[in-house]
This record gives C-alpha cells, structure tokens and sequence, in this order.
C-alpha cells in the first residue's frame, strides 16, 4: 500500500496542537498561561528531537542527502573550475574512447541479427571425426568451415565441420517438421544485371521459400518470396534490397512488377524487403533475393555449372536455420536432425562418379565438359574455371589460412560483399574472378577408395544446433582481433585518466583537510563525508560520460567514413548509440568515478582532527619528511599512469611500424599507374572459346586507346586478396605425394604490362594459348601445358636443375582423374606478391589464361582514373550488356589490402598520444602541486642560500624519478602483452628494441617537459612572500 | 524536564511505549495530548511519559498500519490529529498484551521468590 508521505509543516502543527492543548489543561488547574506554557513545554520534552526523529524516519531521507550532496558538490565544483575542467575533459576522453570502440564492438560483434525473435534462431553445424566423402562444398562465409584437409603439410583438423549442407538433407529435415520454419540459403553469385540502365554487377542471395516466413521479415512494398516461388516450375522472382532499391530504382514503388535481367535471365520484381533485413549474416549486405530453385537458371548460363545440385546428396552448399518450435526443446530438436544427418551420412547412397568426371561436381573449369580433375579440388568463390583442365591430379583453389590461426577454410566468400573478386570483403580467401558462386569441388586428400557412404559409423557424423546469433559469424571475425586490441588500448586509457583524476583529487582532498576536520568536528559522520565525496566524484565522472558519448559519437562517425571510404559499397554494418553503448557508459561512468574517488575519499575520512585544525592553510610541516614521500599514493599514481601509458605506446609504436613495414614491400611488380577493372562475358552465356577471343580483342582495343601504354589480362589481379593454388605431382616423388604452387592464368603481355623480368625462358605465345585452350577443353592433347614460374618455385623444386623445359604434373588416369601431359617450364619470372602483401611468397606459377572471367590491367601514361572513361567507350564497342567491376588501380588495391592495418595503426597512434597527453598531465600536476604545498620549504631553502639551478633539480628530480620508475613497469609490462599483438604485426618482433627506445625517448621528453613548468615556478619563489605566505 | 516530579516516576521500558498507546485507543480516537495524559492518569501517574518521545511513536505506528489519523477538533474545539485502532493494530495489541504478561508473569515469579528468600 502507497501512503502519501506526511509533510514536516503537518508533524509540527501537531505538536503544536499537543502544547496548546496540555497548557489548556493546565490553566484549567489554575496555573497561569505563561505558567501552563512552560510546564506544557516542559513535559513535552525537546521538541526539536522529535521533530528530527520524525524526520530521520521519512523514506525520502536518502534523496534529500543525496541532493544535499550534489548541490554541495556542483557548488565545490564551480569553486574551482580549472579543476572541474580538466577532471571532466580527461573523464569524457577516457570514457569517450571506450564508448567509441564499444559501439564499433556492439555494431560488429553484439548487435542482434535483423530479424524477428533471434533468440529462437538456430544454425545447423555438422561436425565428424573425418571429413565426408562429397565432391561440392561450398560456404559463403556466413559461418567457419573446417573440411579437415591437409594444406601445405599442415595437419589436418582434428575434426572437421561446417555449415553447409546438401540441399536433399535440408528437404529432408524441412519435411521433418522440426522446427517451425525451416529456411536455407546460399550466395548466389556474381550477377550481370541489365534491363535497369547501363548494365551492372550485383550480388545476390539464393533463399528457400520459407526464408522469409522463418525469419520473420516484411516486406517494404510489395511481397516477399514464398514457398509457391521456390519451385522449379514457378516464374523466375526476386526481391530487392531496401538501400539497393533506393540507390538503383530511386525508391520508386513502381518497381513490383518490373522485370530486369540477371545473367540474362528475365526476373521479375514482386517486392522490396524491409530496410533493416539487408542480410542474415552480421556485415552481410545482398542487393537482391531469389528463390532457391532459380539458382540453376542463373548458374547455367554462369561460367559454373549447376550440374543438378539440386538433387546430390554430396554437393554441400546450402547454409540452413531453423526457428525453434516454442515447448520444443533444443535439445530435442538436435536430436532429431542429428538423427536424420546421421541416417543419410551413413545410410545414403552415393553417386560417386559419373562418366569419368565427378558427379554433381560442378568442375572448377568452366569451358571444359568431362573429365574434370578430382582428387582434391577446390574452387573458391566463384572460382575460376582455372586455366582450363590442364592439372593433371587437380586444381585447388586453397584459402590462405588466416593470420594467426592454423585452420584452413575451405572457400570463404565475403558476406560483405559476395563478389568475389572484391579484396576487401575477403580477409582469408578468395575467390577468384568471374562467375561468383561457382562451386567449390571438395574433396579429402585421403579418399578411401569406392566408399559407399558419406561417412562411416566410426566418423561419428552430428549435427548441433548453435545459436544463429553465434553461429553466423559473417564479417564479425575479420574485425574481431583489432576490435579487441582497440577495447584494450581504451580500457587502459580510462584507467590512466582515472589516476590521473584521482591523483587531482588527492591534491584537492589535501587542500579540504580542513574543511573536513570541520565538518567531522561538528558532528557529520564520516559514512557521510565518504558519501559527500564519492557523489562528488561520481557526479565528475557522470558529467565526464555525458561529454565522453559525444566524443564517442564524432568518433565513431570518424571511424565509420574512414572504413567506408576503404569498401567498394559500404559496410553492413550501422553503428549507433543504442541502449546497450548508452548502458555500457553509463556503467563505465560510474565505476570510474567509484574508482578514481576511493582512495582520496578513504584519505579525507581518516583525517585527524587536531593537527589539522591548528595548522594553517597551506601546511609545511607536512613536506619537512622527505623520506617517506616516494610512497605517497599520488606518486603511486604518477607512476602507474606513466607505466600504462609505455604500454599503449608500445603497442602503437609496432602497429605503426608494422604498417610501415608493409607499405615499403616489395611487391615484385611496379604497382603505379595500373588500372585494373574485372569483366565476364561468360555471365551473358559467352562459351570458352568466344571468351578468349572476347579477351584478345578487347586486349587489343584497350592498347591502342590513348594513355594506355600496354595492356593485359590475368584471371585476377595480383594483391586484390584472391588466390588459387594448384596441387600436382613431381616427377621423381612417390605417387601418393603432392605439391603445391600458387597459379594464375595470364594473358599475353602480363609481365610487360606489370613489369616483372625475366630471369630466364620466354613469355606465352599464341601457341601457348591455344594448347592451353584444347587442353582445358574437351579434348585435351598430350602436350604438357606451357607454364611460367617464380624465383620461389625454381628454388623450391627444380633445385640444381636447369628449370627451363623441366616437365612436372604427369599423371595417368585413375579414379581421381583422366591422364594428363603435365606441365613444362618455358620462363621464369621474378618473384611477386599473390594475393596479399602479409603473405610470403610461395612457389608459383602462370599459366596462360583461358576459358574464364578475367581482369584487366592496364599500364597508363598518366593518373589511370583520368582514362577511365575512355576505357568505358572502348568496352561499349564490343558489348554494351558486359559492365565493368571492381574498378581501381594497383595503388588502391593495395591500400585497400592494408585498410585495416592503417586503421589500427591511425586509431593506436591517437590512442598512443592521448595516453602520453594524459600521463603528463598527471605528472605536471603532481609535481606542480607539491611546489605549491612547499613553497615555504622552498623559500627557506632559499633564503638560507640555495641557488635556483639546485631548487629546479630539486623539483626535477622527483619527475625523473617517477617517470623512470613509471617507464621501466611500463616496458616489463609490454614485454609480457604485446605478443598477444603478434599477428598483427608484420616483420616485426614483439620486443622490438628501436620502437621500445624511441618511445622510451619521446616519454622522456615529454616527462621533462611536462616537470619543467613546476620546477621552474618553484625556482621562482620569492623567499619573502614564501615566509609570510601563512 | 527533570522536575523533581519527574524523577520519581517509572522510566518506561523499550517497546513498551507502542503497546500502551495501542491499549489507549481501544477506547475510541484519542489525540497526542489525550494518550498521554490517559497513560499518565491510567498509571496513576506513575509512568514518565516524555511527550516529545509519543509522537515519533505515534508515526511510526502509523506506518505500520496498526492505527490511522485525521484531523479533527477536540472537545474543548481546538484542532487536533486524532489516532484509532486500525483492526491490524487490535490484533497486533492482543498479540503484545499476551506475550507482555506472559513476560511480567515470569519476570513476577523470579523476582518474587527472591524478595521472600532475602
């Protein structure tokens, strides 16, 4: 029950009431009415002690002390502005950097995916004791794949899994009634749109027909795709990405209905999904849906082929959720997919091979029907039919493992950005050029030969169900380390703010003595003076986080445009200030003012009351022991500022450095002037042999055009983040051995155009092409295909041998592939970087390009934008329908490569400063302080003889001090953190003694300044006033 | 307030301030003053009652829910707040007025036989 609290007026007109009426009794007994007054009084005892008693038992007692204080404290607080200034600014400084990295985290890491009820959202995993036995697996990257296959001698993984399944299971479990929905989905590719404008490369997203029921989502305008428009039969549809349709249609409602071409085949619009949906994974971001069972109508006329996926039972390549029926489970619901995964794993039948080639396998070359490569084969993204059949065992696109981590991933295209060819979306692998979402074959190196089965009994085959919320990992990996290097540099730089606000504290607590002497003199409990004190510190801190979410939001806006401004479409991720960023610093506001208020606060309640009171204002008695002082808590404080901050400035020092390191590399080409942009004509049906032609003749268009000065084509450029590698055999090694070499098809002119030498042999010729061409084709000759290769590989593997004629890669046929001729060495080249500017370089080899997507690099006189139009006219005379992508120069690109390194680095040197701004701070007013409390030890001194150069050294030498104590914690400190640091680093040891000197110097440069200022206050002390001065 | 008057009067015991205003009002409302002077004259004047102290008492008994009070006038027509028993406070009266003689019965019976054996 609420009663309404009693007013004090109402309490003391009682009492009143009370003495009125016993002073009336009393004259009734005959006193008179002064008489009867005071006995009324007399027996009424201490009015006041009631009134206080009635008072003290108010609930609301708390509020009206806590308003107390704050009134108090923002009166003590605009007594001295020049302190509240400074303890704010620092506070909103240290609380604004966390705020600002804690929403790039929320943003990234925490936020919920953009569906309705996430919680209820599973993701399927499987999981086995050795890799299953499937031809097709592919991952957009929605979610880490391990296949478990060897790569490079690495140990295979312990056991492998994925997310990825074939698309009869998710029939199998959807039919199950599991779940209430059940959705898959796949990437769709890169896409050849026409029928809205100039002609277009989109990314798209394949979805099962209770995708959009399963997650929840509405549509903007028009519907969504059913499960009436996931069937083989239905007319081809497709809905829009809300941002997509508002930048490309102009948010026109007209649209439902419209129909446009994606790889030549007629779509129609029926809806827009609503803004927030712009992909499931986190940082995914697809312009467009369409149903599952048109995948096959794209990919057919794609530079992969479909090969009937639909129905085979190990090509994986559809990542599944499902929504948790309410009352079921999850536990019960894992079992029973599990249950279904196992039967069909171990109990379902196998079409292994077909006609020689792998069945179902959409073979990594496109031109080239039948007898595609097995053994191990692996295309990623959209990987390039790879120079066409010539690997004799196979071809295998392989991931680059991802720095710092052992595990190999099997093709991983950027949820970001599903092109694959975009460098920037695609932290571990890629893809490769045209024809997105081609099939990756893959196949365990250990094949037991004819299984039967997917798996055996002893693979223990499962799938668990994981949260969709974790499990979809998406672009949240890529960011994940340097987000967490940035939460830590923060942290440490709210911890250093919050000493140095303690340590002004301190200084103003010492120079409160007296008032609180006073105050605990007349009576205030000292409960309540701690409580007066932290509502003054809280209330710094509070001031200083409301400062610091402004901050926070310039930053991260700061932060955003500059990722943004590194991506060839923006990120899919928003960041703001939601209640969980406004939760976290509010949390992080308080604790900091409970923090950097305890110690000061402890201090002030223990004064002893007597010396205080009978001293005067500014004490010297307090300094006449040296001694003991380098123990003071405000040293303390100084010390461990300066120590956190060597450690962010270390951290910085080799980020920085890192970066440096990674822009002087060589890249083995000349990266200037090259303008490179992708084209596929096989995405509007061109075959193997009009593709090259296509290339040819655009080649030679493009070479003439004026400000180029050479031009070539390669199946992607170097360093935009693609890789392939190719697996063969070497002559004179066991059988069952494999080797590995990077591979890139080439077209002619390539190392005239990038400038790489020639050590030795010669460059493709037309023959060269051609044999490569029949080769990859259907009928490949018993000629081994012409390669070039690097430094890398001659030292590798030709050893002693002259390499140039060296043939390599002969195989005869088996059950994992048709017979090849191999491969012969015509030149080799200086080496070069492939896909990245961290990785080193491999072994490698060109061959010449054929058959597939490629990109365009061209030499320019010039800046190579300048040209571009020209470049766009000379395209549109051949076809107006093939758009350019991925347009950008060899310098962006690796700009682009080193975005996150730049980002890092710009945001740990900042970091780095203010760290080395605030620890200065803090040791100015320590030192600056201790000058004022001794200015009248200091005018003794100096009346008694001593010359200003020995008081500066006095006054310095406390700096020094701690500034060295603080530098040398701060370096055992870093020397024990910063390997947690080392995968970001390149060439660069954790203990680097050149980054640990100059910040050791810059420190102390600054320490010495930053003592300076009060040494030299000090030498100025008039010894006259100093004496008077009490 | 130490008036000679004063000192020879019985202090009260802790808590058993609540338990006399409680008795006090089962006779109908009553203001401050008039508990007071009911106690004191009930007494027989033996018991101090300071009249600072009934007011915090009355608060908080009201707090509690065991009496409620409004304003009213007393009989000689001045304005007073007047308690009554609320049926919580009656039961909560018969709850003490047990467990209260229960108390001085025991403590009677100990101290008695001591006063005979002495």
């Amino acid at each position: 029950m609420f009663r309404r609290k009693r007013e004090v007026k109402d309490f003391n007109a009682e009492i009143e009431a009370h003495i009125q009426l016993e002073s009336e009794r009393l004259r009734g007994q005959g006193l008179s009415e002064g008489e009867a007054r005071a006995a009324a009084r007399r027996a009424f005892g201490s009015a006041t002690r009631a009134k206080e008693r009635f008072y003290e038992s108010r609930r609301w007692l708390w509020w009206d002390h806590l308003w107390q204080d704050i009134r108090y404290g923002l009166r003590m607080l605009a007594k001295s502005p020049g302190f509240a200034a400074v303890a704010i600014l620092t506070l909103a400084l240290g609380i604004g950097a966390n705020t600002a990295i804690f929403s790039l985290i929320d943003a990234v890491m925490l936020r919920s995916l953009p569906v309705e009820s996430p919680s209820q959202l599973v993701l399927l995993r499987w999981s086995a004791r050795n890799s299953p036995n499937i031809h097709g697996y592919m991952s957009a990257g929605d979610c880490p794949s391990d296949l478990g296959m060897r790569h490079n001698g690495a140990n295979a993984a312990a056991k492998p899994s994925g997310c990825s399944f074939s698309e009869p299971m998710f029939q199998e479990i959807a039919e199950a009634n599991v779940f209430s929905g059940t959705a898959a989905f796949a990437n769709s590719g890169r896409l050849n749109l026409t029928g809205n404008g100039p002609a277009s490369v989109i990314s798209g997203q394949l979805v099962s027909g209770d995708f959009f029921r399963t997650m929840g989502l509405k549509a903007a305008i028009g519907r969504l795709i059913d499960a009436a428009d996931d069937k083989a039969s239905a007319a081809a549809v497709s809905v829009l990405n809300y941002g997509y349709w508002q930048s490309a249609f102009g948010g026109s409602r007209d649209v439902v209905g419209r129909t446009i071409e994606l790889n030549n085949v007629p779509f129609t619009i029926i809806g827009v999904a609503e803004q927030r949906f712009t992909g499931i994974a986190p940082g995914s971001d697809y312009d467009v849906w369409l149903p599952l069972s048109d995948g096959q109508r794209i990919g057919n006329s794609g530079p992969f082929r479909w090969n009937d996926r639909q129905a085979d039972v190990s090509f994986w390549w559809l990542t599944i959720v499902g929504r948790l029926k309410p009352g079921t489970p999850q536990a019960q619901a894992q079992a029973k997919v599990s249950g279904l995964f196992r039967n069909e794993m171990l109990h379902g039948a196998v079409p292994l091979f077909r006609g020689g080639g792998p069945a179902g396998v959409a073979g990594p070359r496109a031109g080239g029907p039948g007898g595609g490569p097995v053994g191990r084969e692996m295309v990623f993204g959209g990987a390039p039919p790879p120079g066409g059949g010539q690997a004799p065992r196979s071809l295998s696109a392989a991931p680059q493992p991802p720095p710092g981590q052992g595990g190999m991933q099997v093709q991983r295209e950027a949820p970001g950005s599903p092109r694959p060819q975009s460098p920037e979306n695609q932290r571990t692998i890629v893809a490769g050029p045209p024809g997105a979402a081609a099939p990756g074959g893959a196949h365990p190196s250990e094949m037991p030969s004819e299984p039967k089965t997917l798996s055996t009994a002893a693979d223990n085959p499962e799938v668990t169900l994981v949260s969709a919320q974790g499990g979809l990992t998406g672009a949240r990996t890529r960011y994940a380390d340097p987000l967490y290097v940035l939460m830590l540099a923060v942290g440490i730089i709210l911890l250093i703010a919050c000493a140095n606000v303690a340590g002004l504290m301190l200084a103003r607590a010492a120079a409160r003595q007296k008032e609180m002497a006073v105050r605990l003199a007349l009576g205030a409990g000292r409960a309540r003076i701690v409580r007066q004190l932290m509502t003054e510190s809280v209330m710094l801190s509070v001031l200083g986080g409301a400062l610091g979410i402004l901050f926070a939001y310039w930053g991260a806006h700061a932060i955003l445009s500059f990722v943004s401004s590194n991506q060839p479409r923006p990120l899919g991720f928003a960041t703001g200030l939601d209640l969980r960023v406004l939760g976290f610093t509010v949390a992080v506001s308080l604790l900091t003012g409970i923090l950097f208020g305890i110690a000061p606060t402890f201090r002030s309640a223990r004064v002893d009351l007597t010396p205080v009171l009978k001293e005067g204002e500014g004490s010297s008695t307090r300094s006449g022991r040296p001694g003991g002082k380098w123990f003071s808590i405000g040293n303390g404080l100084v010390v461990a500022q300066v120590a956190l901050a060597i450690v962010v400035l270390v951290g910085a020092g080799l980020l920085v450095r890192t970066l440096d390191n990674l822009r002087s590399v060589d890249v083995g080409f000349d990266s200037h002037n090259i303008l490179v942009f992708g084209i596929d004509p096989s995405l509007i049906g061109y075959k193997a042999g009009q593709i090259d032609s296509f290339y040819r003749d655009l080649q030679g268009r493009l070479s003439e055009t004026p400000g180029v000065k050479s031009a070539s084509y390669s199946m992607m450029p170097l360093l935009s983040n693609g890789l392939m590698v190719t697996s063969f055999h070497w002559p004179g090694m066991p059988q069952d051995q494999e080797y590995e070499a990077d591979t890139l098809g080439v077209g002619p002119n390539f190392f005239e155009t990038l400038h790489i030498p020639f050590l030795a042999g010669r460059g493709f010729n037309s023959s060269d092409f051609e044999l490569s061409a029949a080769n990859g084709g259907a009928t490949p000759t018993s000629a081994p295909t012409p390669v070039i290769v690097n430094q890398a590989f001659v030292e590798k593997y030709a050893g002693k041998d002259k390499p140039i004629g060296k043939l390599f890669g002969q195989s005869e046929g088996n059950a994992n592939g048709p017979a090849s001729a191999g491969y012969e060495i015509i030149g080799v080249v200086r080496d070069t970087k492939y896909n990245s500017l961290r990785r080193e370089i491999h072994p490698m080899m060109y061959t010449p390009q054929s058959a597939g997507g490629a990109s365009f690099e061209l030499r320019t006189a010039a800046d190579p934008q300048a040209i571009l139009p020209a470049i766009r006219e000379v395209v549109a005379q051949v076809n107006t329908n093939l758009p350019l992508f991925n347009v950008t120069t060899e310098s962006e690109q690796i700009d682009r490569l080193l975005f996150q390194e730049r980002l890092v680095a710009r945001l740990a040197g900042f970091f780095g400063l203010l760290a080395l701004v605030l620890a200065s701070i803090g040791l100015y007013g320590l030192l600056s302080y201790e000058v004022a409390q001794r200015t009248r030890e200091i005018g003794i001194r100096m009346a008694l003889g001593a010359e200003p150069g020995g008081v500066l050294k006095l006054v310095l030498r406390q700096g020094i001090v701690l500034a060295i104590a603080g530098a040398a914690a701060g370096m055992c400190v870093a020397l024990g953190v910063m390997r947690y640091l080392s995968s970001m680093l390149y060439d660069i040891h954790t203990n680097d003694p050149l980054t640990m000197i100059a910040v050791a110097v810059l420190l102390a440069l600054v320490a010495l300044a930053a003592c300076y200022i009060p040494a030299r206050r000090a030498t100025r002390v008039d010894p006259l006033v100093a004496l008077r001065y009490e | 307030m130490s008036t000679q008057e004063a000192k020879n009067r019985l202090e009260l015991l802790q808590g058993t301030l609540d338990l006399l205003i409680l008795r006090t009002l089962i006779f109908g409302s009553q203001h401050g003053q008039g508990i007071a002077r009911a106690i004191q004259e009930t007494s027989e004047e033996e018991l101090l009652v300071e009249h600072g102290a009934l007011y915090p008492a009355l608060q908080r008994l009201e707090e509690r829910g065991w009496i409620s009070a409004k304003w009213g006038t007393s009989s000689n027509n001045r304005k007073a707040r007047f308690y009554s028993l609320t049926p919580a406070g009656r039961k909560q009266l018969v709850k003490e007025t047990t467990k209260w003689k229960r108390l001085a019965a025991a403590i009677g019976r100990i101290l008695g036989s001591e006063v005979e054996g002495g």
